[in-house]
């Protein structure tokens, strides 16, 4: 059997060869960085970004290249998913967008803080990280579920204005496409006139108090596009 | 306790106490919170929560390691601490060092780099803490007369943890670099030098509860110790798959640790043979139940059910979901929690001159908490798998997926619940032993060697 030095060496040997494997893979590691993580991108909003992103600890909530806290989304591919102006819009009241949700604290970042936040993030979504986040894999329709009726609507005629479907889509449905925090907006346009709707994106709290809606920063070109949009949903 | 100067462990193994019961708090602050209470937001967001809940295992545990080594060097040496006021000194500094990050964390003064989240200026002072540490340690070493290994081996545990919390502070401002080389600190610590601490103390206590012969159990430490680090070191590898480090890391990460297991059932066998070995029954049966309650959760917790998902194929889907904190939880409950427990149920009758351990609270703090902390285990496992499932296999939103889990966390809280029950028990009974007496000095109760 194994004596006491045979042991030792054992525990020597072996831990002296791995951790020389080990430095010699971090070395290589080190040397393809660059590349894979497209290092010529480190603008210096992008580095910002990262001290932000480290100085009010958001991988607490979080997680970034699923590492984080599991209690917030995987921001990874975040700006692929929502396009930088809704991370924009909803940066300046968290709350706001996902009313009565899992809250998040607002940290009144400057518009200038935001930009870098979304540019580190944009970054980190490039990184090539070996296919991860695998896409979902298991098809919605292999799952037996009742026929959802079919929402008639002239939506699918109609153009979205450019707008509507970087920031309202995230909360409310048209067609079956979209967000459920909110409404669907299918037949928004028999319901209300473009006077009221213009009204409502205007400042939905000066309508109805206490709403869950929040209030965009629309341009006006953009809000009026936006009504016709919505006037044209019947 | 043989010496005078091993008294000072009982007030690392009180702060110990106080700091775990902190983090229990903080636990059920995140719990209330993922059920949708969180009225606390405006004061503890989540994010603080958790950085002091995570924050303060690692410091009670540093701190059960520290009282550990001040407990155990002494009697494995054969003499005195070398300096038993630079002992107390470094004990206050640790405290009032730990105490200024979780205040700070509570006003967004932090490094916001997960389980790294002590701010840099406080990370200059731990290293000079630690380093007092280990110089007070490695005198009273040098100056023995007696060199045992697991003296060595807990000393040179002791040492590398040391090391390696250097390259953790060091700045990166590459995201993929960050995380590359804070694993080095986080990974090799846990599932590296830890365990060669955990071994060394093991062994201490394996030697003093059973009365096997030294020479057999230090021989095994050796295998087990070489088994955690020929897995544990390109085990690290299972944390960068997907952080953008290339792709020989899923094939190395993914052999090396599929050997992890192994080395905990290694450690597993090794403790329980050497019970059924052992010459007679040791009266403090309570900390042979922490011993080898350690040496077996710590296979469950860590061994297999990290296994459980750092096969890359599995991991793509689960990483970064609650199967992360489903195996978190065991595993350093297994482990370290339960080892320092361990320790303390042995030091304290000793350190005291009190035979507390004949009672019935002993056992029902260890039975409370581990059922307790196997409740919570299975209830994030339930709620994981479901994530995984809805969120990345089927691509449901993720706060959709978070609603249909809150029953589990229900669950959880109700088994958090019971382990802080068993957790309280024990408590009470280290408050019951009092302070160290000098009466103890110099006898052992019950020891076999």
């Amino acid at each position: 059997m194994l004596s006491k030095s045979q042991a030792r060496a054992f525990f020597l040997g072996g831990t002296f060869l791995f951790s020389a494997i080990f430095v010699f893979l971090t070395v290589d590691t080190v040397r393809q960085n660059d590349t894979r993580t497209n290092a010529q991108n480190l603008t210096e909003d992008v580095l910002k970004g990262k001290e932000i992103w480290e100085k009010n600890n958001c991988m607490g909530c979080h997680t970034l290249l699923g590492e984080g806290a599991y209690y917030a989304p995987d921001l990874t591919k975040v700006v692929e998913r929502r396009g930088a102006t809704w991370i924009d819009v909803f940066l300046d009241d968290p709350q706001a967008m996902f009313p009565g949700e899992r809250k998040m604290v607002k940290y009144n970042f400057t518009k200038e803080e935001k930009g870098q936040v979304i540019a580190f993030l944009d970054w980190v979504g490039k990184i090539n990280a070996n296919g991860w986040p695998p896409k979902p894999n298991i098809p919605i329709d292999s799952i037996a579920t009742p026929q959802v009726p079919q929402v008639k609507s002239n939506a699918v005629v109609l153009s979205q204005p450019e707008k509507f479907s970087q920031i309202c889509i995230a909360c409310h449905a048209v067609g079956g496409k979209g967000g459920n925090v909110g409404p669907a907006l299918d037949h928004v346009g028999s319901k209300f006139d473009s006077d009221y709707l213009n009204r409502w994106l205007s400042d939905p709290q000066a309508i109805k108090p206490g709403t869950n809606m929040p209030k965009l920063p629309l341009t006006d070109p953009e809000r009026k596009e936006i009504v016709t949009y919505l006037s044209a949903l019947k | 306790m043989r010496f005078q100067s091993q008294k000072v462990a009982y007030w690392f193994f009180a702060t110990c106490m106080l700091l775990l019961s902190l983090q229990i708090v903080y636990g059920f602050i995140m719990g209330f919170a993922r059920i949708g209470l969180d009225g606390l937001h405006d004061f503890i967001p989540f994010n603080t929560a958790r950085a002091t809940h995570t924050n303060l295992l690692v410091v009670w545990l540093l701190t059960g390691f520290m009282g550990a080594a001040y407990y155990i060097i002494p009697e494995e040496s054969d003499r005195e601490l070398y300096s038993v006021k630079l002992a107390y000194i470094q004990l206050l500094s640790w405290v009032v060092v730990g105490v200024i990050a979780i205040i700070g964390f509570h006003f967004n003064w932090w490094e916001g780099r997960k389980f790294l989240e002590i701010p840099r200026p406080l990370d200059y002072l731990v290293v000079v803490n630690v380093l007092t540490f280990l110089f007070n340690i490695a005198m009273t070493i040098w100056q023995a007369k007696k060199r045992s290994t697991t003296q060595l081996v807990l000393f040179f545990g002791l040492l590398c943890a040391a090391l390696l919390y250097l390259p953790g502070m060091i700045y990166f401002d590459n995201q993929t670099l960050d995380s590359y080389f804070r694993w080095w600190v986080v990974h090799l610590w846990v599932e590296g030098v830890w365990e060669l601490i955990m071994g060394g103390i093991l062994a201490f206590l394996l030697i003093k509860l059973t009365g096997v012969d030294r020479e057999v159990i230090e021989k095994w430490l050796y295998v087990v110790v070489g088994l955690t680090f020929l897995s544990g070191i390109l085990g690290t590898g299972h944390h960068y798959y997907w952080i953008g480090t290339p792709k020989y890391w899923l094939m190395v990460g993914g052999i090396f640790s599929a050997l992890e297991p192994l080395a905990f059932l290694g450690m597993a066998i090794w403790a329980l043979n050497m019970y059924r070995k052992k010459g007679k029954n040791h009266p403090n049966k309570i900390a042979l139940y922490w011993t080898l309650g350690s040496a077996m959760m710590s296979f469950i917790g860590a061994g297999f059910l990290g296994f459980a998902h750092t096969w890359p194929a599995v991991n793509q889907w689960t990483h970064g979901t609650l199967i992360t904190a489903m195996h978190g939880h065991l595993a350093f409950w297994g482990a370290y929690a339960m080892l320092v427990l361990a320790v303390i149920s042995y030091a304290m009758p000793n350190l005291t001159g009190r035979k507390l351990f004949t009672g019935m609270s002993g056992y029902l703090a260890f039975w409370a908490s581990n059922i307790g902390m196997l409740g919570m285990t299975g209830a994030l496992a339930v709620a994981g798998i479901t994530q995984v499932y809805l969120e990345r296999k089927l691509g449901m939103d993720f706060l959709v997926v978070q609603k249909e889990i809150i029953f589990h966390f229900i669950g959880m809280l109700l088994a958090a619940t019971l382990f802080t029950v068993g957790i309280a028990y024990f408590i009470v009974d280290f408050i019951r032993h009092g302070l160290p007496s000098n009466e103890a000095v110099g006898k052992n109760l019950g020891d076999l060697d």
